[in-house]
């Protein structure tokens, strides 16, 4: 079902006013973030945006580049700020800029899932994602999955299974898995095969993959 | 038993295997076979600085356990650093211009347009090229730029200070081409009017995992061949058979599409060139920079913390670590060049094509009378197309004739991949085999009891044996009524014990009780890195996480270059040598403190023993602290096997279960149940990864994956992921792994590689006589899609079967 | 990818304002930033539309379903009322792409995405779709193309969302400044390459898709969509089947065949739907369809299998719909 309250962002006129950041349902960004630091940082990552628009254009327009930008993206439960073109991928923000390398980009179409980041706890490909695109909205990467040195469920039973050879292809597998089970926290094997689909390992671990996921489920989760 | 033939490696190991230093010996007993099977002891005099005989698995407490992977933390948090994380200060992203015809010459480089792009900070145009074959005759070609024999291959490079900036660069270096015939066929290739990739003979030399070619090989046209083994007289052998079984075979090109593309960051200084690369082997990539710059070895340092993959095809610097360093010394600044998606399908390797011609000849027991081998492969324009391998090494046979032809077309060089030839002539040997036990009217694995009489495998074909998947099978053909039919077939393997020389570690134990291992070796995803952990813990009784390992970095002594599955086999004796030598001064620099002889010392299960019961035991990290220096360490390298003349194969018995769908055409491989052994296993849980891995890559490449070219044209049509079609999640068997745990008392480990072995060769076939199990129909041809499928489920062969 | 600047659009009307120099639209922006990655399209102005909230949703009303153009793939697959009711629908986005996509991608990018033919998707090929005299996919590599109604071009449909739409007569909205609405029936949507090679579709250079209009299924309708690729995980489609049936009874009052790989416009076969009018479904009458869906067929050098595959597509995905067959193992997951 359509969530209206998970459509991105919505006008200027409504977020100059919003106390719920856009683009975030306010019982997910509770259960998401601490309330008012990170409330703040992303009402200030619009506004970084809507310092952009150019007072000429007409109305619900907003011009952005070629040159580069202002922005700030909400990774992590933690704002950054950083400069990006309009063609500034997601992905390239993120390990070229931010120099948060875990997302890896292995086919750049959007087809191996190397590079998966949770989008709003949605999986995409972040190299088909631009990062104005992502602006207010909470982004979660692999290095955000894990809390005060206790590693996900997910990837502990990855670790456990043995869930990972060369392990390129291992941080967009965890990033997929860690979000079936918030789905679905009682999948079935095949469930597991649906949400790695898209994810591409070319060493073949998906059988401790599937393995691992089914494990973590019974797991009691390390994080609310 | 025959060994191979075709591969360099095999003969660096028969070189070094003369080695020996007439020191001092013991004479030691070990175990031998297969527990449970075979096992029993024999006598091996081996040199007196060895550490005494490890016993089985069972009898050990880290060693042949599965500890978790030692940097398992590293990439499932994203810690992991690859090359192509690697962010130094100043950094320049570098990007090739590459051409975009087939064949070509190229009569000018205008790179005046790319210079003065914003954000360019240097421009290198390619004057000698690495990886393809070279003509034995340079002189046939004077021309100041490399000739285009592909398309994609790289013709200029530009550093920028982005990405975006270099891409945008790279398209204004303007190239003039003078186009010239080319062919991207290969049965087009051999015709003698065909254009020439080559205008002489030409040659590629083998690379750390296989490949290349022997040298003084005959040139006809585009054909580099045929390279002639001949034993026995097969002439002979097919007139002494009852039977002969004479097949066709083709398989197609497939590429390695590691996830990581092969990549480097050059840093070049005055003093040092240190290279980060995506590689297989710091020795080779750093012996490669230094022949190229003539730079001393001492001064080029490779380092490779973490790589995403290679499956043979990151040896060496290659054309992007040589014009990386090379922009890297022009501009001053340290340059990142990873390829994208299609040029790592273009550029940087794949496994040959084959067009096999395959006859066996046989008694009417099934006694191999003769084994003719005719093929011809595209290694594009390099070589190592032959495929003789399972031909020549997995069978007894009376007498053997091959002949292997490289063709060349106008298509990227291939590299190792993964067994190199193996796929392909096990493809061919183990669907014959099938096809000869249903002539003779055999069981397929009594006929195979008859023609291997390696112990080994004879155990293996014993568990399939009583395996419930083999006793589901149905021995008659396409007995299943509904269009959906179930069928099981399968295969055996063979790969062979490869070793080098060059392997080294140093092991340090410190006064904390901490200790470490420090080698140049590289993991490749197989996991030596929790291996040696695993062989430190087993000395020390620390935990393998406990331990510290160091590599993947040439300032670490010499590790073997990954390829061929050499790396276990090869440094885990020298790192337990050095493990045992560092214990034994480390019992030295302890027997002060407590008023003992060294000799009355032991270490065992992480305790400091007194054999005269001087004192209790103490563990191992409060003896430490006891030591009389600081540090402690031993540095030893791997010494010839313990048997030097026994020449051994690892291998496997494979079994899949497919469903063919006869009227969608698809395959479905539903179940695997791999049976294979890797010596002693040091971490099952690892090899059986790497088994899965095998297996899997190997389903990839029979039902789905295909170097497309177009015919007229010449470009790759399908470089990407997405058309370029590689196994996912729904494509995954039920895989059971069964390892058979085998000592042949070769070395203080006994262990050794399963990467080849794994999955990959047998796959094939094994599928390929399922298919013909369920349907009656034999698919000769890969990959086996819907079309190749339809086709022969539509024209029900007169199947030799039924002869 | 090229350098460009992008118009952030928050209404459909400040987007429709933005239409003109070349300007280009980004939804989700999969097929669009595929294209420029690869080269083959270099915008030097986009015109983000992602963001309009008004775009994004489905809405069910008593004449039937209108999804807005932004609503995701995966919102329309997992939506309860689209799978009861416009089952066909919710199993074409389901199917499509991987499900990272399907977050991304939405069914309004899905009915615009351009040709997949790998000729197309090139930049080193300047072919018929692109301004050129040439297609050089019949005297090259055409295993993946169309066996009929090809024309000058064999790239085959792109949008399994369209067969699906297709299926259930759905039209989409088109939307300018200068005429405000108008609803195109899908059938009339798709041009085909000889009526005009440069073009896609009827959609003017100033409108925009902003929804999908589709009529509530009489009672008894029944519905499915299968694809069928050389894989399960992530492949595209070398046959596919959206069913559509109109029960009465035991008898099926209405059927519609629809297929997307077997030409370059999604199309309706009329002999298939013809073989079950009036008729049980039944494998035999399944089968039958499945088999007159193939008349006028004519392969190119490498893709006769599909000929054999289509009608096999069919057969199954009928019978799927009737509620006779499970979901094909084969059909993608």
């Amino acid at each position: 079902m359509s969530d209206p309250q998970r459509s991105p962002k919505e006008p200027p006129e409504a977020t100059s006013t919003a106390t719920t950041p856009p683009g975030i349902s306010r019982r997910g960004f509770l259960k998401g973030a601490g309330i008012t630091a990170a409330g703040t940082a992303l009402l200030s990552g619009v506004q970084g945006l809507s310092r952009e628009a150019v007072a000429s254009t007409p109305k619900g327009v907003k011009e952005f580049g070629p040159e580069p930008f202002p922005v700030t993206l909400h990774i992590n439960d933690k704002e950054h700020a950083l400069q990006i073109e309009p063609r500034t991928t997601l992905a390239d923000a993120l390990r070229i800029q931010l120099n948060m390398t875990g997302t890896k980009i292995s086919c750049d179409r959007g087809v191996c899932s190397s590079c998966t980041v949770l989008l709003d706890r949605m999986p995409v490909n972040s190299c088909m994602t631009l990062a104005l695109d992502t602006v207010g909205h909470q982004i979660t990467t692999i290095e955000g999955i894990s809390a005060n040195e206790q590693i996900h469920p997910v990837q502990a039973a990855f670790v456990r299974h043995d869930a990972m050879q060369c392990g390129f292809c291992t941080p967009g597998m965890v990033m997929s898995c860690v979000s079936l089970l918030e789905k679905n926290p009682h999948p079935t094997e095949a469930d597991v095969r649906y949400a790695v689909s898209g994810n591409l390992c070319r060493c073949g671990t998906y059988p401790k993959v599937f393995a691992a996921t089914l494990d973590a489920a019974t797991q009691p989760a390390s994080k609310a | 038993m025959a060994t191979a033939t075709t591969h360099s490696v095999a003969d660096a190991i028969l070189i070094a295997a003369t080695d020996s230093s007439g020191a001092a010996t013991k004479t030691v007993s070990m175990p031998i076979g297969v527990p449970g099977y075979t096992l029993h002891d024999e006598q091996r005099t081996v040199p007196a600085t060895e550490p005494p005989v490890l016993p089985v698995n069972k009898d050990l407490d880290y060693i042949g356990k599965s500890p978790e992977r030692w940097d398992g933390h590293a990439k499932v948090t994203g810690r992991a650093r690859y090359t192509a994380d690697v962010q130094l200060p100043g950094m320049l992203y570098a990007r090739f211009v590459n051409a975009s015809i087939p064949h070509a010459r190229v009569l000018s480089i205008d790179t005046s347009a790319a210079e003065s792009h914003p954000g360019v900070k240097g421009v290198h145009v390619i004057e000698s090229l690495l990886g393809a074959a070279v003509l034995r005759d340079p002189a046939l070609e004077s021309t100041k730029y490399p000739i285009v024999r592909f398309a994609g291959q790289p013709v200029a490079a530009v550093a920028a200070t982005t990405p975006q900036a270099a891409e945008e660069a790279a398209a204004k270096v303007k190239v003039k081409y003078e186009a010239l015939p080319f062919v991207v066929d290969a049965n087009l290739a051999r015709e003698p009017n065909a254009p020439l990739v080559f205008p002489g003979a030409a040659d590629e030399a083998g690379t750390a995992g296989g490949g290349g070619s022997e040298g003084g090989i005959p040139q006809t046209g585009n054909i580099h061949g045929p390279a002639v083994h001949k034993k026995g007289d097969a002439e002979q052998g097919f007139k002494d058979a009852d039977v002969i079984v004479d097949a066709r075979y083709i398989t197609q090109v497939q590429t390695h599409s590691a996830l990581e593309t092969h990549g480097v960051v050059a840093d070049w200084k005055p003093e040092q060139l240190t290279v980060y690369s995506s590689t297989q082997g710091t020795a080779s990539v750093r012996d490669e920079f230094a022949g190229y710059f003539h730079l001393p070895k001492s001064q080029v340092r490779v380092i490779t913390e973490f790589m995403g993959g290679g499956f043979g095809a990151k040896f060496g610097a290659g054309n992007p670590g040589v014009v990386a360093a090379t922009l890297s010394r022009k501009t001053g600044a340290p340059v990142r060049l990873m390829l994208d998606r299609q040029e790592e399908h273009l550029s940087v390797g794949n496994r040959p094509s084959s067009d096999q011609r395959l006859r066996i000849g046989a008694k009417k027991d099934g006694t191999i009378t003769a084994i003719q081998l005719i093929s011809f492969g595209t290694a594009g324009c390099g070589t190592g197309a032959g495929c003789s391998g399972p031909a020549a090494n997995l069978y007894k046979w009376a007498s053997l004739h091959t002949e292997e032809n490289d063709v060349f077309i106008n298509a990227g060089p291939a590299a190792a991949f993964r067994a190199p030839g193996h796929p392909q002539g096990a493809f061919a040997l183990e669907q014959s085999i099938d096809e000869l036990a249903a002539r003779l009217n055999m069981d397929l694995l009594d006929l195979r009891d008859r023609i291997d009489e390696n112990p080994v495998r004879r155990v293996q074909r014993q568990i399939v044996r009583e395996s419930a998947l083999w006793k589901s099978r149905n021995p008659r053909p396409n007995a299943d009524p509904g269009p959906i039919k179930r069928g099981i077939g399968l295969s055996q393997s063979v790969w062979y014990r490869h070793l080098t020389m060059d392997a080294a570690a140093e092991v340090r134990v410190h006064k904390d009780g901490s200790v470490e291992v420090l080698s140049a070796v590289q993991d490749i995803g197989s996991g030596i890195k929790t291996v040696l952990a695993q062989i430190l813990a087993e000395q020390f009784g620390v935990p393998p996480a406990k331990v510290s390992v160091k590599i993947g970095d040439t300032n670490y002594p010499v590790g073997p270059n990954s390829g061929g599955s050499v790396t276990t086999a090869s440094l885990t004796p020298a790192v337990r040598d050095a493990a045992w030598q560092a214990a034994q001064k480390f019992l030295a620099s302890v027997a002060p403190a407590l008023h003992a002889t060294p000799a009355d010392l032991t270490l065992a299960g992480g305790m400091v023993r007194s054999t005269s019961d001087k004192f209790q035991p103490i563990p191992f990290r409060i003896a430490a602290g006891k030591m009389n220096t600081d540090e402690v360490s031993a540095q030893a390298k791997r010494i010839p096997d313990y048997n030097p003349g026994k020449y051994d194969t690892y291998g496997g018995v494979d079994i899949a279960e497919v469903a063919v769908d006869t009227e969608t055409g698809r395959i479905h491989v539903k179940r695997v149940l791999a049976v294979h052994d890797c010596g002693r296993p040091i971490n099952p849980a690892q090899v059986i990864s790497q088994i899965n891995g095998g297996v899997i890559q190997g389903i990839s490449y029979t039902l789905f994956e295909h170097r497309l070219l177009d015919p007229n044209y010449g470009l790759m049509v399908n470089a990407n992921l997405d058309k370029y079609k590689i196994a996912g999640s729904y494509e995954i068997p039920q895989i059971e792994v069964q390892l058979t745990e085998s000592y042949i008392g070769q070395s203080s480990t006994d262990a050794s590689g399963i990467g080849e072995a794994a999955g990959i060769i047998s796959a094939g076939a094994a599928i390929g006589n399922a298919v013909y199990n369920a349907t009656g129909v034999r698919i000769r041809q890969l990959p086996m899609t819907p079309a190749i499928v339809l086709a022969a489920l539509n024209q029900p062969q007169p199947s030799m079967e039924s002869l | 990818m090229n350098s460009f600047a992008l118009a952030d659009c928050s209404t459909v009307e400040a987007a429709l304002s933005q239409l003109k120099d070349g300007a280009v639209v980004k939804a989700g922006g999969v097929d669009l930033l595929d294209r420029m990655k690869n080269g083959t399209d270099t915008p030097t102005r986009l015109i983000n539309i992602r963001n309009i909230s008004e775009l994004r949703g489905i809405q069910s009303t008593p004449e039937g379903l209108t999804i807005g153009a932004l609503t995701t793939l995966a919102e329309v697959a997992d939506d309860p009322g689209v799978r009861s009711q416009y089952t066909v629908l919710s199993d074409a986005c389901g199917q499509a792409a991987t499900p990272h996509i399907r977050n991304m991608a939405t069914l309004g990018g899905n009915l615009l995405q351009q040709l997949q033919c790998w000729y197309y998707r090139s930049p080193d090929f300047q072919c018929l779709r692109k301004g050129k005299e040439i297609c050089f996919a019949f005297s090259g590599l055409n295993q993946y193309h169309a066996i009929m109604d090809y024309g000058g071009c064999p790239s085959v449909a792109p949008s399994s969302g369209a067969v699906a739409l297709l299926a259930l007569d759905a039209s989409v909205e088109l939307t300018s400044t200068a005429k405000g609405k108008r609803t195109v029936a899908i059938r009339d949507f798709y041009l085909h390459p000889d009526a005009n090679p440069h073009r896609f579709h009827v959609m003017a250079a100033d409108e925009l898709l902003t929804s999908i209009h589709i009529p509530k299924p009489a009672p008894g309708t029944r519905s499915a969509y299968q694809k069928y690729g050389e894989k399960e995980s992530h492949d595209w489609a070398n046959a596919d089947a959206g069913i559509l049936l109109e029960m009465d009874g035991s008898l099926c009052r209405r059927a519609v065949v629809a297929m997307g790989a077997a030409s370059p416009v999604v199309r309706r076969s009329r002999e298939a739907e013809a073989a079950l009018a009036g008729k049980p479904i039944t494998p035999e009458t399944a089968r039958a369809a499945g088999q007159a869906s193939m008349t006028g067929a004519m392969p190119l050098s490498m893709n006769a299998y599909k000929v054999q595959l289509f009608p096999v597509a069919i057969y199954r995905t009928i019978l799927l719909a009737a509620g006779q067959m499970d979901r094909d193992p084969s059909a993608a997951g």
